[in-house]
């Protein structure tokens, strides 16, 4: 007897397994039909023809005459740049977090998980793929992607140079003017930028600083936004900054209360991604030594800006907020 | 011999109805997918027609999925149940004899030092699976090595176990702060065990292991009866305690090995499994192995499709729906317990 209702007991859990699975297929949506014609290419070029490039991995690969459906995940900036409207744009927490700075180009694009599932993939009929890293396609994702379509792989490092990554895509889409006359544009833009600063802050330092889950991030030197700030706009580097960016090769590095404290900048650019609630810690009276925190010249940014990312787009977006931001100092 | 008989008929039957749960979940896995592919394109795809994009999706990204699954969830399952037979325990699983956590430390080394650069993306169909295996055979070796004094008791085996498991899940740790954000993110789907190697290739590097190691476990039933009835009297049945202990062990070892290689630490299923099939079919290894095999991969193949569909179009690991489903067992599981 009790054998009996053991049994049954336990062939009832295998009997719910199969039915919880059928129960969850039952939601299954038809996703990849309501994404048909969403996003065309704006290229209308007739004269272009089919090529291959070899790509970062070795692979050969034969990109269409006329790519119409390009599915690049994390290269939204330089498709932007060059006009081109991706069939489907990255996405993390499914789909609610987007690369907020691109929707003005991006906002009809539907979202697709930044960890790009198969499935996922084929539904939005890409005719071209373009991969942002090696490590997006280990373990044979790379065959298994190549049948959805031609699949290319950009560069060999997490961190790309932006200007090379640009011009990279230009080549696969025969673009290469056009990609060389954006990267002009923005070190003329840059240029004319620098000489405004120079003028308005002549020999003043800056630092931008990113304050996430009550814990700050100093940009490093020479990535991201730092990159802008330093490289292309000249504007002198704090001392903790430099030291800072000789212990690991990070885009935005962790930084202590104590350390920021230390900060000897004249002028801050704070992206605040927790909004009103970290008012009370920026009041913390350790922060107020901080030259630009003494003399009023925060200028504070929602998340949502190009701050954190890196590309003609992004790079383009900072330095209006820092021109901006100079500027009402005037 | 009547008794005997009688166990077997009724496991003859559990194991059809387990076939037919099998199907079922089969077909609606087949059937299941971001992409909806009627029943009847299904059908005119097995049969050699129907459209080419269709045909990618069910034949080359589906299928070898659920073939793993299947697989992979009888390998844990059957390893699983050697370990309690050959413990005495209960609640012995794979995790407990510090496989995962071997496993998981050599993925974590293989991301940390190779992840990102272009040669470790040419190689690495391979060279992952690869390293996760060493590490849990390294895990297991060390376990047993622990556990020797003149011979492995199996208490010794099972503490022993926690030790080392608690030791790779340590190293884990000091690994997972030192590393990029993307990084991290990738291990840790990779740690709470998903089923990422999508690919025939897979099927093929797992296929063999299960096909000669399940087999040969059934084959010894006997002597994992007799060890279940504990040392002594194994003794005195004549039964070579640790020769046959270490080779059901290093048995166990391998196939925990090769799931977690392509499977990742899918937790609770070497649990779980053996424990619903005894129930099912008695505590005779000859019996109840068997359907602890179909168990485990019915439960894997149920937990990968509920995986695929309830986030959709975002793919939860595997092996969080089997912990979220099996914790619960376990937990009833304790309660139970005198």
């Amino acid at each position: 007897m009790s054998i009996f209702t053991r049994k049954t007991k336990a062939m009832s859990v295998c009997l719910l397994a199969s039915s919880i699975a059928l129960a969850a297929c039952g939601s299954t949506q038809e996703q990849g039909a309501e994404n048909n014609g969403a996003a065309e290419s704006t290229q209308e070029a007739s004269e272009k023809t089919e090529h291959t490039l070899t790509d970062a991995m070795g692979n050969e690969v034969t990109i269409p005459a006329n790519p119409e459906r390009v599915l690049a995940s994390y290269l939204e900036d330089p498709l932007t740049a060059l006009g081109i409207t991706p069939v489907a744009q990255w996405s993390v927490s499914d789909g609610t977090s987007v690369q907020d700075y691109l929707q003005d180009s991006l906002q009809d694009v539907p979202t697709i998980p930044h960890d790009l599932p198969y499935e996922a993939v084929a539904s939005v009929k890409p005719d071209l793929i373009i991969m942002d890293s090696p490590s997006m396609v280990e373990g044979g994702k790379y065959e298994q992607y190549a049948k959805i379509a031609p699949t290319y792989v950009i560069g060999e490092e997490l961190n790309n140079d932006w200007r090379e990554e640009l011009l990279t895509v230009g080549e696969i889409f025969n673009e290469e003017e056009k990609a060389q006359s954006v990267l002009d544009e923005y070190d003329q833009k840059a240029k004319e930028a620098k000489e405004q600063i120079a003028n308005a802050i002549p020999g003043e330092s800056a630092a931008a600083v990113w304050l996430i889950n009550k814990q700050f991030f100093m940009v490093s030197e020479n990535l991201s936004s730092g990159d802008v700030l330093y490289n292309d706009l000249g504007i002198a580097v704090p001392k903790v900054v430099s030291e800072i960016s000789k212990t690991d090769d990070a885009n935005w590095l962790s930084i202590s209360m104590e350390k920021l404290a230390e900060l000897d900048a004249d002028h801050l650019f704070l992206i605040n991604s927790d909004g009103e609630s970290a008012n009370e810690l920026l009041q913390d009276p350790l922060l107020q030594n901080i030259p630009a925190v003494k003399n009023g010249n925060v200028y504070e940014f929602g998340a949502k800006e190009s701050w954190l990312y890196t590309g003609a787009v992004a790079n383009s977006q900072i330095i209006d907020r820092v021109l901006e931001s100079v500027a009402k100092q005037k | 011999m009547k008794y005997s008989q009688k166990r077997s008929q009724r496991t003859s039957k559990i194991a059809a109805v387990l076939l037919l749960c099998l199907a079922l979940t089969f077909l609606i896995s087949l059937n299941t997918g971001l992409i909806q592919i009627a029943p009847i394109d299904v059908f005119r795809l097995l049969i050699g027609s129907g459209s080419e994009q269709n045909a990618v999706i069910l034949f080359d990204f589906r299928l070898p999925r659920m073939v793993i699954a299947l697989l992979i969830g009888a390998g844990i399952g059957i390893s699983g149940a050697i370990l309690q037979g050959i413990s005495r325990n209960e609640l012995a699983d794979p995790g407990i004899l510090g496989i995962n956590a071997g496993a998981g430390f050599a993925v974590i080394l293989f991301i940390f030092y190779f992840q990102g650069n272009a040669a470790s993306a040419g190689a690495a169909i391979w060279v992952l699976p690869l390293f996760a295996m060493l590490g849990a055979l390294l895990a297991g070796a060390c376990t047993y090595l622990f556990a020797w004094k003149g011979g492995v008791s199996p208490t010794r085996l099972v503490l022993s176990g926690i030790g080392v498991n608690a030791a790779f899940a340590a190293l884990i740790i000091v690994f997972q702060l030192k590393m990029d954000p993307k990084n991290f993110s990738q291990a840790i789907v990779w740690l709470s065990g998903s089923i990422w190697g999508t690919n025939w290739a897979y099927v093929l590097a797992v296929f063999p292991w299960i096909l000669i190691l399940i087999p040969y476990t059934i084959y010894k039933s006997r002597y994992l009866n007799v060890l279940y009835l504990g040392d002594e009297l194994a003794k005195a049945l004549g039964v070579r305690i640790e020769k046959e202990r270490r080779k059901l062990l290093i048995t166990s070892v391998l196939l925990a090995g090769t799931c977690v290689a392509v499977g990742g630490g899918i937790a609770f299923l070497g649990l779980v499994a053996p424990h619903l099939a005894r129930r099912l079919a008695g505590p005779r290894h000859e019996h109840f192995l068997p359907v602890t095999a179909l168990i485990g991969a019915l439960l894997l193949l149920a937990a990968d499709v509920i995986g695929r569909v309830i986030l959709m179009p975002t793919e939860v690991p595997v092996g969080l729906v089997v912990s979220a489903l099996g914790a619960p067992y376990f937990i009833y599981l304790l309660i139970k317990m005198d």
